[in-house]
């Protein structure tokens, strides 16, 4: 490519010398050779002139003495001249009197009508050049005598021309073809360089590369100056651009490991809470059972209440631990995803659910299939956590419906989980996937607050989002996306 | 010395206009394209003053330029209206008839009458002395001592010049004079 551009520069340097050099040369010729034509035309005429001006003078005596043979031989003089084709005299009665051709048999027929009043008349034909010339003696005119020269010489003065010409042409081309190499050196050689280091900036991304700069302090230098300066700004700012994306990461990075370090430290502390509290509280739970069932006898019905107390917080101890681990294992366990169906799960449940109070009256609505490409244990636990929120805040109710569905926006599956339940404060929207943040009493409606950052931390993990609609006893809806905002993606809702 | 083409082209064309002036109708033109022989020789005596530089004794002391006719004159009044109005030089040229050569001194040129083949000696004598060009049509007139002679040729007035004659009465010829003449008696070359 850049080959054939340096080509074409130099190649239209090189036609343009040459057109303007032969131009000018063909020009210079014609202007040449068009005033030598009519200096020649003119000294021709001056000479033929002077020739019949002779001619006449010597044909004076010829033509008073009526002696055309004297007169034949003054014009057969004119054999020294090989231009003059033919020649005559005529009497000034239009009478032939004397003829001369320089072929035999080339008789001229036609003698021209000799000009009135004037002394001399010429007349330029395609071959010939005709002159008459009146032949005055002491103010008489006794005749005319005319002469017809060839103008062989004008065609032959023009192929030499013409061959000159040709000759000059040939070496003024030649001259500007080595010109033009010089100046291919100062004028097209830059640029073709230039245009070699601009395709490999454009190429290759290669900013570091120069354009070698020229002696001349010509618009070119310019160019590769300002072309050579383009690009160290470039560098420059590319530079900068990286050191900058440099220094994003590794503080990135920093704050990365410091989080991860110190959620870690949080999990483990967490974990190892959890884990701890749960031995005593076994031993709690052991001996309270112990002593309801080995000195149930023994105790009074106050004393067995208290115990049941003890019994039920303990349990509700347990849950909260289970719970806050199931989050910690949420956050920290490895993430499988396939393909599997939310709509048998959210069935499974709801089944599960309705054979624990059998006496509710609750309407279930679900699809017959909404597929998702998510990991099936995590899921499993969203779908826990939100249908029982709506099983559990639907219970004040005597009649109750819970809805399960999907819906298509812009190319996304937004999936949801609708009741008709107690609702929420719009203004509290915020502080609903919180953990240990409740909106409600546990005498209203039991729970420890961690199932929905629990559902926030799983949609969080695939890369999806979760939001709440809702209002006080209109209902709650709670909308989740499964997929990384990523256009299409396997497990969409056929 | 033979003549080319176009020469014999005009001797025919002069003799097919001869015929036609002889046989044809007398018109004023005809007269005028084909001359008569006396207008011709009248013709030749004026404008051999012309090409003749007079540098005798009489050169010059005459206010005109004297035409003379000796003897019988052949020309009548041919000879008077060509030289009608002519000039040669400054002087007007006037035809004058003459009985002798002592009648006028004045005498540039005299034509020589054939009537007067037999006194030619005494008249050449004197126009020698006189420095005047003597012309005449008497046959052999240049052989015998006489200046121009009319010769008649191929239907046409040629002449002849004797040199010598002409420089012995002190008369330059000029060659123009001498390339027409036919014979120049005299001539270096010739």
């Amino acid at each position: 490519m850049a080959v054939g551009y340096s080509r074409s520069i130099s190649r239209k340097l090189t036609v343009m010398n040459m057109l303007v050099s032969a131009a000018a040369l063909l020009l210079a010729c014609a202007a040449f050779f068009a005033y030598d034509q009519i200096t020649f035309r003119q000294s021709l005429v001056r000479t033929l002139s002077a020739q019949a001006q002779i001619i006449g003078a010597n044909s004076i005596s010829a033509l008073i003495f009526n002696d055309p043979q004297s007169a034949t031989n003054t014009l057969s003089a004119l054999k020294s001249f090989p231009n003059i084709a033919s020649a005559g005299i005529i009497t000034s009665d239009q009478r032939p009197f004397a003829q001369y051709s320089r072929d035999a048999g080339d008789e001229v027929l036609n003698i021209p009508a000799p000009p009135d009043g004037r002394l001399e008349a010429y007349w330029f034909r395609a071959t010939h050049l005709v002159l008459v010339h009146s032949i005055v003696f002491q103010g008489k005119t006794l005749g005319f005598v005319y002469l017809r020269a060839d103008l062989h010489e004008l065609d032959q003065r023009l192929k030499r021309y013409a061959a000159i010409a040709f000759v000059v042409l040939l070496l003024s081309l030649l001259a500007a073809l080595i010109v033009s190499a010089l100046f291919r050196r100062s004028v097209a050689e830059p640029i073709v360089q230039l245009a070699e280091v601009a395709r490999a900036v454009s190429q290759d991304n290669n900013y570091s590369v120069r354009a070698a700069p020229t002696a001349a302090q010509d618009e070119i230098a310019l160019l590769i100056d300002a072309f050579n300066n383009m690009l160290q700004q470039i560098q420059h700012r590319d530079n900068a651009l990286q050191a900058a994306h440099d220094e994003l990461e590794e503080r990135v990075e920093e704050r990365t490991r410091e989080l991860v370090s110190s959620n870690r430290e949080l999990e483990a502390f967490s974990y190892s809470v959890s884990h701890d509290l749960r031995g005593p509280l076994e031993v709690m739970n052991g001996f309270s059972y112990v002593l309801l069932k080995s000195y149930a006898n023994q105790l009074d019905s106050s004393g067995k209440e208290c115990l049941q107390s003890i019994r039920a917080a303990a349990r509700r101890m347990s849950e909260l631990i289970d719970d806050l681990l199931n989050l910690s294992r949420v956050t920290t366990s490895v993430m499988h995803r396939e393909e599997i169906d939310l709509s048998s799960y959210a069935r499974a449940i709801m089944e599960e659910l309705c054979r624990t109070a059998p006496e509710r009256n609750v309407e279930f609505v679900a699809p017959i299939e909404v597929k998702a490409y998510a990991d099936a244990r995590l899921v499993q636990i969203v779908m826990q956590n939100l249908l029982e929120n709506a099983w559990k805040y639907t219970s004040h109710h005597d009649r109750a419906r819970i809805e399960f569905g999907f819906e298509d926006k812009d190319g996304r599956m937004i999936c949801f989980v609708k009741d008709d339940g107690s609702g929420f404060d719009p203004r509290s929207t915020d502080r609903l996937f919180q953990p240990f943040n409740r909106l409600h009493t546990s005498a209203e409606f039991p729970g420890n607050g961690i199932g929905l950052a629990t559902v926030r931390r799983i949609i969080q993990r695939h890369g999806g989002e979760v939001w709440a609609e809702g209002a006080v006893e209109k209902g709650a809806t709670f909308h989740f996306i499964l997929e990384p905002n990523r256009g299409t993606e396997a497990g969409r809702p056929v | 010395m033979g003549r080319d083409l176009g020469a014999r082209a005009i001797s025919r064309y002069l003799v097919f206009l001869l015929f036609l002036s002889l046989f044809g109708a007398q018109t004023s033109h005809a007269q005028q394209t084909h001359p008569t022989e006396s207008q011709v020789k009248a013709a030749y005596l004026y404008n051999f003053g012309k090409f003749v530089t007079w540098t005798g004794t009489n050169a010059g002391s005459s206010a005109s330029f004297d035409i003379c006719v000796l003897g019988k004159d052949p020309f009548g009044v041919v000879l008077d209206s060509t030289v009608a109005g002519g000039n040669i030089g400054e002087k007007r040229v006037t035809a004058k008839k003459i009985s002798s050569l002592q009648e006028s001194d004045h005498c540039r040129i005299v034509f020589i009458s054939s009537s007067e083949q037999a006194r030619l000696k005494a008249i050449l004598a004197a126009a020698k002395a006189g420095g005047t060009l003597t012309v005449s049509d008497i046959p052999h007139f240049a052989d015998k001592g006489g200046m121009i002679e009319f010769v008649p040729q191929e239907n046409r007035i040629r002449f002849e010049v004797n040199l010598p004659a002409t420089e012995e009465a002190g008369l330059t010829l000029s060659s123009e004079l001498l390339k027409v003449a036919t014979r120049v008696i005299g001539k270096t070359g010739n």
